[in-house]
């Protein structure tokens, strides 16, 4: 068998955890919502959808597509660039082990996995996935 | 849910300090170039569960059944972590993990523990340990076994972590500790019982702010003072006085910093007063001493969108739009009769129903 680098599936599996992380997050806000404040279920469809997104740029990386690697990437840094913003700033955010893995941690992650030469040309040239 | 247990700090030490000597031991072994990064990955992921595991040992010994649990989890997290060219690995190695978190799951349910911020991190490694030790990499899983992988890590695992999520959720807003009287907000530290002259000095701070606020009952005038609503879509509306949040009055009955109103038929009802801190963490005078403890609400998804809110998940993650904080600490003043006192955190919502239908 031609043994290939893990790193797009361990990136898949950190991307699939965000993306129902995500979800989860978009799925609490509908009580409130029903509660009487209405903004809520935008924001919660939202969530939901980027969990979606989330799932299709995962999916594109098992694929080994570069576009979906592109933006795998540039969403987990805006996520991390928002996250250390919120660390920062005195607003009482949550600093705890969960939010700083959730966060900080898999963002970070997912970038470390993504990127480098020998990442750019492994997803240089698209492959069917078979078994899926 | 969202604080660390004293008892639990050791896990974390633990699991802090077995990452690097996992990386070490299985950078050392020649074994590992068989095996795809995946694999690696999760059996360094699961000798840090197995170290948490065992780290929490030395602080349950008073409990027998849970040190024993510890212990034989924790060895066979670690050992089973070693064992990663073994041909059965990854079934041996899923079913460990899923009894693991399905044995948590029970335990919190049955109360033997409630869930904290250990716990929840140890569940994270876990359920991404589970979808690495899964995940088929090409060139490595048999064509046979690709599909059957898949199916449990595109599936299974988020459904995993939604079940965890909201059992851990439940679980952790059905039993708060003393500390936490609802969601999402934590009491200041008192005495048990209130003394005759706590008692005296709430009655008198009551009877003060009841005087002073009376004005208000028009709300023109709580505008004219400088008070303006926030979203009025919900029951009842805080209106908050900017001037007096800036000045940093501390728990002033003729400027309270907020108001609290009915959105009733008939335009908004004083239920009552709030007094606020200007900073996260610093609680105010507490002339009551358990009658007039003030709280503070903390990991809230606050979103300035109609200025609504919702709480952060067990996941740490709030709703697309919105961003976790704590609001400084406060102290609430009811004119109307309530189940909690007339400092009580939240006013009951039978209560502004009943203004509300008035």
């Amino acid at each position: 068998m031609d043994k290939q680098t893990s790193r797009p599936e361990g990136a898949f599996v950190l991307l699939l955890m965000q993306a129902t992380f995500w979800a989860v997050a978009g799925l609490s806000a509908f009580p409130f919502a029903l509660a009487g404040q209405p903004f809520l279920v935008g924001l919660g469809l939202a969530s939901i959808l980027l969990g979606a997104v989330a799932v299709l740029l995962a999916v594109g990386l098992l694929k080994r597509r570069a576009r979906s690697r592109r933006w795998a990437i540039r969403l987990e840094i805006t996520c991390l660039a928002g996250s250390l913003l919120l660390l920062v700033l005195p607003i009482g955010a949550n600093h705890g082990p969960v939010s700083l893995m959730t966060n900080v941690g898999l963002p970070l992650a997912v970038i470390l996995l993504l990127r480098g030469k020998m990442m750019r040309s492994a997803f240089a040239a698209p492959v069917a996935l078979s078994g899926f | 849910m969202f604080d660390i247990s004293p008892d639990h700090a050791i896990g974390l030490y633990a699991g802090l300090l077995a990452l690097p000597v996992a990386l070490i031991v299985m950078w050392l072994r020649p074994a590992r170039n068989s095996m795809p990064g995946t694999v690696q990955a999760a059996s360094v992921l699961m000798t840090v569960s197995g170290a948490i595991h065992l780290g929490l040992v030395s602080t349950h010994l008073g409990e027998r059944l849970t040190a024993v649990l510890f212990i034989l989890n924790g060895i066979a997290y670690i050992g089973l972590a070693q064992m990663f060219t073994w041909r059965w690995w990854r079934p041996a190695a899923a079913a460990l993990v899923l009894a693991t978190i399905f044995g948590y799951l029970g335990f919190i349910a049955l109360g033997f523990d409630t869930p904290d911020q250990v716990a929840l991190a140890t569940k994270l490694l876990e359920l991404i340990t589970l979808g690495l030790i899964l995940v088929p990499v090409r060139g490595y899983a048999r064509p046979r076994d690709r599909a059957y992988s898949w199916a449990l890590v595109a599936s299974g695992l988020p459904l995993l972590t939604l079940v965890s999520g909201a059992a851990i959720w439940g679980i952790g807003l059905a039993t708060p500790d003393a500390q936490h009287v609802h969601a999402g907000a934590v009491l200041q530290a008192t005495n048990a019982v209130a003394t005759p002259e706590q008692v005296a000095a709430a009655a008198q701070l009551y009877a003060e702010t009841k005087a002073a606020t009376l004005p208000y009952q028009d709300w023109h005038q709580a505008w004219a003072a400088g008070y303006r609503p926030g979203s009025t879509s919900m029951p009842s509306t805080h209106w908050m006085n900017a001037a007096y949040v800036k000045a940093g009055y501390v728990m002033d009955p003729n400027r309270p910093e907020g108001l609290v109103y009915a959105n009733s038929k008939h335009g908004p009802v004083l239920l009552g007063a709030m007094f606020q801190m200007q900073h996260i963490n610093q609680f105010g005078p507490d002339p009551g001493g358990p009658l007039t403890a003030w709280h503070q609400h903390e990991n809230i998804c606050f979103t300035p969108l109609g200025f609504e809110f919702t709480f952060m998940t067990p996941y740490a993650t709030c709703p697309l739009g919105s961003i976790d904080l704590s609001v400084s600490p406060m102290l609430h003043v009811w004119f109307y009769k309530t189940s909690g006192g007339p400092f009580a955190v939240d006013i009951d919502s039978s209560v502004v129903a009943a203004v509300d239908r008035s």
